[in-house]
C-alpha cells in the first residue's frame, strides 16, 4: 500500500518541486547510508511525506549533489539531513518488511516464493532497524497483529481495519519530544494513514471481490461483483473529504517553518486527486498525473 | 512571546490594511469553527490568543504613535481594540447527569473512559447516539461518527447541535482554507457568471429595470 500520498504535479511548484525530489532522493542515500544499498529500494512517496512533515518544523537542511545508482551519469540534488531521516529510514524498513511478511501470509505458493526471497534479503536491515525502532516495531507487529484478527473475523468495521494502519502511521511521530508539535503531526498522519488505508481497500475492491479476499469495503458495502453502487461511492467520497478536511487542521497547527506550501499541495489536492483516480480506476491504469514509476528528470 | 510582526506574518513596515487581512485571514483559518468536536481545538484556541494578542498590540502600539520597530508590548491586553473572541465548548448542554459526565470526559479528550461511561447506559436516545458519534469523531473513526450523527438526527431531527455535526463530517461543511494552491476552475466560475447574469436578466429585463 505504497504510493498513495503524492503531490498533484501540474499544480507543483518548481522551488516544491525541487524540494520534494531532494527529500526524496535523501531518503533513498539515508537508506542506504544506513541500512545497506539493498535498502535503496524501500525508498517510496508516502515515507517521503513522512520526511516532510517532520522536517517542516526544522530549519532547513544542507543540499548537496550525490551520486545516484539510477542515474550514473550524473549527480542530482540530495538533501544531506542524517539526525533527520534516521527515525524515517528505520519506520520505512521495518513497515517494508512487515509489508513482505503480509504478503507471505496472503499469497499462495508461487507468488510467496518471491517474496520469501525478499524475506531473506531484507532480513539483516530489518534487524537493525528493529534495534534502533524497537518500540515502533513492537507496535507494528501488535497492530498487524490486531488487524488479521479483524480480517479472520470479517469484521464490517471499516473504521476499525483503517485505524491499525492509521495507528501505526501515527505512530512514527511518537518520538517527536514537544507536544505542541507532535500532537498535530499525529493527527495529520492518523487521517493520511486512514487514507491510504481506505484508498488502498477501493483499489483492490475489485480482485478481492474475484479472489474471496478480505477488504472492510465488501462487508460494510455489500458491494456486487461491478464494485460499489454509486450511492456507496458517493457515501464514501464524503467520508474520505471530511478526512482530508481533518488533516488540513491538523496540518494548519503544525508550526512549519519549511515545505509548508508542498505539505499544503499534498494534503489539500494530492489526497483527494488519488481517491479520484482510485475511484474511477484511473490510477491502477497509471493516469498522467500519477505514473507508477518514479520518473526523476 | 513572539514578535507579533512575525506572528501575523507580515512585514514591519506593512500597512494598517495588510495586517488587518493578515490577521482576518488567520482568523478565519482557525477559527472555532474549524476546530469543533476536534481534539486538537485547544491548540487551535491557543494559537488565536496569539493572533489576538499580536494584532492587539500593533494597533495599540501604532495608535499610540509610537515606531513600529520594537515597540511592541509584552503580555496579555486588557481591552482588545475590536479583536475577535470564540469560547469553546457546548451551549445549552442538556440531560442527565450522566451525559454531563461524559461531555466532560469528551473535553478532557479521555475518550475510552466516556465509551466506557456511555456503555454502561441503559436508555439508547439521540443524546446517547450523538455522544457516540462525538467520541468516534474525536478518534477520527469518520464512518463510525456518521452513522452516530445518522441515528441521533432520525430520532430528533429538530435539533441543530446534531444536525450540524452530521452535516461536518458529511463533506457539506468546508473549512476556509488559506492555501498558496486553487484548483484552476476558471471554467467553473465562468459558467457561474454566465448564470447569474442570465438569471439577473429574467428577472430585471422583462420589467425594464433601470427606467
Amino acid at each position: 500500500m505504497f504510493g498513495y500520498v503524492r503531490p498533484l504535479r501540474p499544480e507543483l511548484r518548481i522551488r516544491d518541486y525541487d524540494a520534494y525530489h531532494a527529500a526524496y532522493c535523501g531518503l533513498c542515500r539515508a537508506l542506504a547510508k544506513r541500512y545497506g544499498f539493498r535498502s535503496r529500494f524501500l525508498v517510496n512517496y508516502d515515507m517521503t511525506f513522512l520526511y516532510l512533515v517532520r522536517a517542516s518544523v526544522r530549519p532547513a537542511a544542507p543540499t548537496r549533489r550525490c551520486f545516484c545508482p539510477a542515474r550514473p551519469g550524473r549527480k542530482k540534488p540530495c538533501l544531506c539531513d542524517d539526525d533527520g531521516f534516521a527515525r524515517v529510514a528505520a519506520c520505512t524498513v521495518v513497515l517494508c518488511y512487515c509489508k513482505i511478511l503480509d504478503n507471505i501470509r496472503d499469497s499462495g505458493f508461487w507468488k510467496g516464493l518471491a517474496c520469501r526471497l525478499l524475506k531473506h534479503v531484507y532480513r539483516r536491515p530489518w534487524r537493525k532497524a528493529e534495534q534502533d525502532a524497537p518500540e515502533f516495531a513492537a507496535l507494528v507487529r501488535t497492530k498487524l497483529r490486531a488487524l488479521s484478527e479483524l480480517e479472520a473475523a470479517k469484521s464490517p468495521g471499516m473504521d476499525a481495519a483503517a485505524d491499525t494502519f492509521a495507528a501505526i502511521v501515527a505512530a512514527c511521530a511518537d518520538d517527536l519530544p514537544d507536544e505542541a508539535i507532535r500532537r498535530p503531526a499525529q493527527a495529520l498522519l492518523y487521517q493520511v494513514g486512514r487514507h491510504v488505508y481506505l484508498c488502498d481497500a477501493l483499489d483492490d475492491l475489485a480482485e478481492d471481490l474475484r479472489t474471496d479476499g478480505y477488504n472492510p469495503l465488501r462487508y460494510r458495502f455489500a458491494p456486487t461483483q461491478t464494485g460499489l453502487s454509486d450511492e456507496d461511492l458517493a457515501y464514501l467520497s464524503q467520508i474520505m473529504d471530511s478526512g482530508v478536511n481533518l488533516a488540513g487542521a491538523a496540518l494548519s497547527l503544525l508550526p512549519v517553518r519549511q515545505y509548508g506550501s508542498l505539505l499544503e499541495n499534498i494534503v489539500y489536492l494530492g489526497l483527494p486527486a488519488v481517491f479520484a483516480a482510485v475511484k474511477t480506476g484511473r490510477f491502477r491504469a497509471g493516469a498522467k498525473e500519477f505514473p507508477r514509476k518514479e520518473n526523476p528528470s | 512571546m513572539n514578535d507579533p510582526y512575525e506572528v501575523l506574518g507580515v512585514s514591519r513596515n506593512a500597512s494598517d490594511s495588510e495586517i488587518k487581512k493578515a490577521y482576518h485571514d488567520l482568523v478565519k483559518k482557525y477559527h472555532p469553527d474549524n476546530y469543533a468536536d476536534n481534539p486538537l481545538a485547544d491548540l487551535a484556541s491557543e494559537k488565536m490568543k496569539q493572533i489576538n494578542e499580536a494584532y492587539d498590540s500593533i494597533t495599540r502600539a501604532r495608535a499610540s504613535g509610537a515606531s513600529s520597530s520594537g515597540g511592541y508590548q509584552y503580555g496579555r491586553s486588557g481591552a482588545s481594540g475590536g479583536s475577535y473572541s470564540y469560547g469553546y465548548g457546548y451551549q445549552g448542554a442538556s440531560g442527565g447527569g450522566q451525559y454531563q459526565t461524559v461531555r466532560e470526559l469528551l473535553n478532557s479528550n479521555r475518550l475510552d473512559a466516556a465509551e466506557a461511561t456511555l456503555n454502561g447506559m441503559p436508555n439508547r436516545d439521540a443524546e446517547w447516539y450523538f455522544l457516540r458519534g462525538e467520541i468516534a469523531y474525536r478518534r477520527g473513526w469518520l464512518d463510525e461518527a456518521r452513522q452516530n450523527y445518522q441515528a441521533a438526527c432520525s430520532m430528533q431531527p429538530g435539533n441543530m447541535q446534531y444536525r450540524s455535526a452530521l452535516q461536518n463530517v458529511s463533506g457539506a461543511y468546508t473549512p476556509y482554507r488559506q492555501t498558496n494552491y486553487q484548483q484552476s476552475s476558471d471554467l467553473n466560475d465562468a459558467c457561474n457568471i454566465c448564470n447569474a447574469l442570465l438569471c439577473l436578466n429574467c428577472l430585471c429585463g422583462g420589467g425594464g429595470c433601470g427606467r
